[in-house]
């Protein structure tokens, strides 16, 4: 039996532990934002927060969150009360086929989460284990750079 | 519940005179008889296969074309709202299923690609929402008791008398009034989407995870099955063991089909894992020992076999030699190419008594309805195809041999199945860009006019195998011997008669040249190919391109003039080479910064690009690409601009990386580890100007992808003086 957070809900599942975590939470607990492109860790459509830092969750055994905090592209913002990067997402028109956009997402998130100003460079490393065939790069960078605005300014009246 | 909408439907028929005075009866697009596939919400009122109108004042528009990232729903919604009068974000927009009102007017079936989506119905769906516009008025005006000349409209509702009504207001006297037709279309000066709209409307969807593709499907009682397929394209199995497979965890069966041997567990994960424990021998095929030197070795070779056929053969050769003031001859060498769409091949078949449903994405709904059919026995009518959301395309899913795969295997397990490619398997067992070898001998005189133009190509052909697996997804009763039949005539006449269109694409006709002459050798290694984004032009564009950069240098003329010369009888591309020429003499180049010229037509839109590049460390750099592109009216500027930048991303890819190669019959290539796609750190700034226009719109999804590779090529070229030939490209030394 395992047992963690998974969008701020206290799970637990006797699922094999040697199941990638991308597996388990698309099919025993439903939550099927996260996608699947390689499941060897080398495009980033997979990517989850754990204890808040951006993984690859193809390649990362159910056994290594336990007692962890999980965080997917269901919890990142909803419809009405988006992330910022959501809403720059949608501005920029960035998803094509918008299959690797949940992982890019996260990416964005977990690059935001630490560093509320990163230069085009830091984009560019933070970012590059995202594969996106549709080619929707530029874009990405675009909505990154104005969703990184926006928060800098929300978190600072935050404080 | 399922109410397929068979008694409100009102029908209308008409005749027409078509070619030599035969009289048919045809129906009105989107009014046919037969039955639509559209579930009637309780008192929705359904016009034509496109619209529903809600009680509740929705309007449902069901999207004949596949969503694979080409923005085609947000396209066709704004092209038919234009006329309805509906902003594309007031709709709902759905994918539709399967039924004769939803073929591609451009292809005569159910099908997406080509780049024809927004191009084929521009003028019929903006037909249907006027007509059905028009209808709307008509009810208002009787249930308003009004003149239809005192209402207007504007985003769902009717005007009058300084009060807004909801369409769906008067949906229950429109559906007893007759249909109406003919109704003339708006002008471009009034349009009020078109032209207009930047946001997606699938975008919230996408952001928020939302958004369901073929592998987020699920029904009750499924099992996942992975299939091991012959490394070897087209082995038999000769025998499988499975000793070490069945008492895995989870597993439940372990059955050969037609294509392979299929692990059936309670999760993907577990009938991967216990794939990996199957034995499997395969027969020996004539293919079984091919390397990609053997491969290349005999593409080169039937550069001088007269085993050939003729695309063009105009003017006389020798004589354009003649008094040349300069003269080219180069090989140009373009490799196999996978797709690798994000979303690995998927699909989820339920299999009933005398019904079936089957869950994915694909570039033909219509083909997946016809081949469960065809290999389930169950009558087409009883099939419901959930298209989905489609992870990526680019010609990959206008192949469905997984859906045959996955009902076979649902066939012999008797639950519902869900089958996952790997991405190894997508790799190394799917369909691939052909690869070519193409050689140009060229000459210039001393007025930069192209005299001579002579290009022989040898490689595979896309149609015959294309044929085999399309004829039986187009005609499910078709028996096999006889597709495999057709197949093999249309290979004969490739190789016999007249080229492969696909193959020789894009080598000539771009130009006007006098004496022109172009030859294929088609030559089968019995690799499955396929269309891949931009299909023959994206070799033959490296091939032409490139040629006409070093027949430039060759006789010292600026390689745009030498384009805009030699293409003063097509008027369009002229014009996008001028602007983007000048442009690109005004750009400021940093130090060790170069500039490579190519420009290209295809899918009936000209496009042209100036890439510049640096080489850092032996590495070949593109920091920025100009695109200029001619598509008639641009319906949604943002989503052309996107295709744009997604095209040269897609062709930088194969112009820096891409290349599947083979060993001993098999695919060396396996993930992205060994088949690199670009990345956001080599992605370049893209700038794209659109041509004001207002013609016709032309095809986006594909003629960004061929003009980028010798772009890229030339501009390598001026910075290191090396002349590359081979995609892709890589330096020597
Ligand atoms: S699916 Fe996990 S990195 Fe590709
Ligand atoms: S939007 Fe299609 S792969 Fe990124």
């Amino acid at each position: 039996m395992i047992e963690f957070s998974l969008n701020g809900e206290n799970v637990q599942t006797d699922i094999d532990p040697n199941t990638p975590l991308l597996w388990a939470v698309r099919d025993s607990f439903g939550l099927t934002g996260s996608k699947f492109g390689c499941g060897a860790g080398l495009c980033g459509a997979c990517t989850m927060h754990v204890d808040g830092l951006a993984q690859r969750t193809c390649i990362l055994p159910l056994s290594a969150v336990a007692g962890k905090r999980v965080t997917t592209i269901e919890a990142l913002g909803s419809a009405d009360n988006l992330h910022p990067l959501q809403q720059a997402w949608i501005d920029y028109s960035v998803p094509q086929c918008g299959y690797c956009q949940s992982g890019q997402l996260m990416s964005a998130a977990a690059l935001l989460e630490q560093n509320p100003e990163p230069s085009l460079a830091q984009i560019d490393q933070a970012m590059s284990g995202n594969i996106c065939r549709c080619g929707t790069y530029p874009r990405i960078k675009q909505a990154i750079m104005a969703a990184a605005l926006s928060y800098d300014a929300t978190t600072k009246e935050g404080a | 519940m399922r109410i397929k909408n068979l008694s409100r439907r009102r029908f209308l028929k008409t005749t027409a005179v078509v070619g030599g005075g035969l009289v048919v009866g045809f129906s009105i697009f989107g009014l046919s008889e037969d039955p639509l596939p559209v579930v009637t919400e309780s008192d929705g009122f359904v016009p034509n296969a496109f619209l529903q109108f809600t009680a509740d004042n929705r309007i449902i528009f069901y999207c004949p074309r596949d969503e694979m990232g080409q923005g085609v729903m947000t396209g066709l919604a704004t092209v038919i709202g234009e006329e309805l009068d509906v902003s594309p974000h007031t709709m709902e927009i759905v994918h539709c299923e399967v039924h004769s009102d939803y073929a591609n007017p451009a292809m005569g079936i159910q099908a997406t690609g080509g780049s024809t989506s927004i191009n084929a119905h521009y003028r019929p769906l903006r037909q249907v929402g006027a007509d059905t516009r028009a209808l709307i008025l008509a009810a208002a005006a009787t249930d308003l008791n009004a003149g239809i000349n005192e209402l207007k409209t504007e985003d769902a509702q009717v005007l009058y008398n300084g009060q807004a009504y909801p369409y769906g207001r008067f949906i229950e006297t429109a559906r007893n009034l007759d249909p109406v037709t003919d109704t003339p279309l708006r002008s471009q000066a009034d349009f009020r989407y078109i032209g207009q709209m930047s946001r997606r409307t699938d975008a919230l969807a996408k952001v928020t995870g939302q958004a369901d593709y073929g592998l987020d499907a699920k029904v009750e009682g499924m099992q996942y099955a992975v299939l091991v397929r012959s490394p070897v394209f087209g082995a038999k199995l000769l025998s499988f063991d499975d000793s070490a497979v069945a008492n895995k965890p989870g597993v439940s069966a372990v059955v050969s089909i037609s294509n392979g041997v299929a692990v059936v567990a309670d999760s993907y994960w577990h009938a991967r894992q216990a794939a990996t424990a199957l034995r499997v021998e395969w027969e020996a095929t004539e293919h079984s020992s091919l390397t990609s030197e053997q491969h290349r070795s005999e593409l080169t070779s039937a550069l001088d076999s007269d085993d050939e056929t003729t695309a063009i053969d105009e003017g006389d050769i020798q004589l354009g030699f003649a008094d040349a003031r300069a003269q080219i001859d180069g090989s140009y060498w373009t490799p196999f190419l996978a797709h690798a769409p994000m979303e690995p091949m998927n699909a989820l078949v339920r299999l009933g008594a005398n019904d079936a449903e089957i869950w994915l994405g694909i570039q033909s709904a219509q083909a997946a309805q016809n081949l469960v059919s065809r290999v389930s026995g169950i009558p087409t009518e009883n099939i419901v195809v959930h298209n989905l959301f489609l992870g990526g395309g680019f010609g990959r899913r206008g192949v469905a041999t997984h859906v045959v795969e996955a009902t076979e295997i649902a066939m012999a397990v008797g639950t519902p199945i869900k089958l996952m490619w790997s991405r190894e398997d997508d790799i190394q067992s799917g369909f691939y860009r052909p690869a070519s070898i193409a050689r140009v001998r060229a000459a210039v005189d001393g007025n930069g006019v192209i005299t001579a133009w002579d290009v022989k190509r040898a490689g595979g052909d896309i149609t015959p195998g294309t044929v085999k697996n399309l004829l039986p997804a187009i005609f499910p009763s078709l028996p096999s011997g006889l597709a495999n039949g057709v197949a093999s005539t249309v290979g004969f006449l490739f190789s016999n008669l007249s080229p492969d269109s696909s193959s020789v694409e894009g080598l000539h006709e771009n130009y006007k040249f006098a004496n022109v002459q172009v030859k294929n050798s088609s030559i089968d290694h019995g690799v499955p190919v396929t269309f891949w984004r931009s299909v023959g032009h994206s070799n033959n564009a490296f091939v032409a391109e490139s040629a006409m950069d070093e027949l430039a240098i060759a006789a010292n003329i600026d390689p745009v003039d030498l384009r805009l010369k030699n293409t003063v009888d097509n008027p369009r591309l002229n014009n996008v080479i001028r602007i983007a020429g000048e442009r690109m003499r005004e750009m400021k180049l940093p130090e060790g910064h170069h500039l490579g010229f190519a420009s290209h037509g295809s899918f009936l839109t000209d496009v042209a690009q100036v890439a510049e590049v640096s080489i850092e460390d032996g590495i070949i750099r593109v920091h920025k690409v100009l695109c200029v592109l001619d598509c008639g009216l641009a319906v949604n500027p943002d989503i052309v601009r996107t295709q744009m930048e997604g095209g040269i991303i897609f062709g930088l890819t194969a112009a820096l990386y891409g290349e599947v190669s083979l060993e001993a019959g098999r695919v060396k290539q396996s993930n992205f580890h060994d088949y690199q796609m670009l990345r956001m750190s080599e992605a370049p700034d893209i700038e794209v100007i659109i041509v004001d226009s207002k013609t016709d719109p032309t095809g986006v999804g594909e003629p960004s992808v061929p003009p980028i590779a010798p772009a890229v090529a030339n501009a390598v070229f001026r910075a290191t003086g090396q002349r590359l030939r081979d995609l892709p490209l890589r330096l020597k030394g």
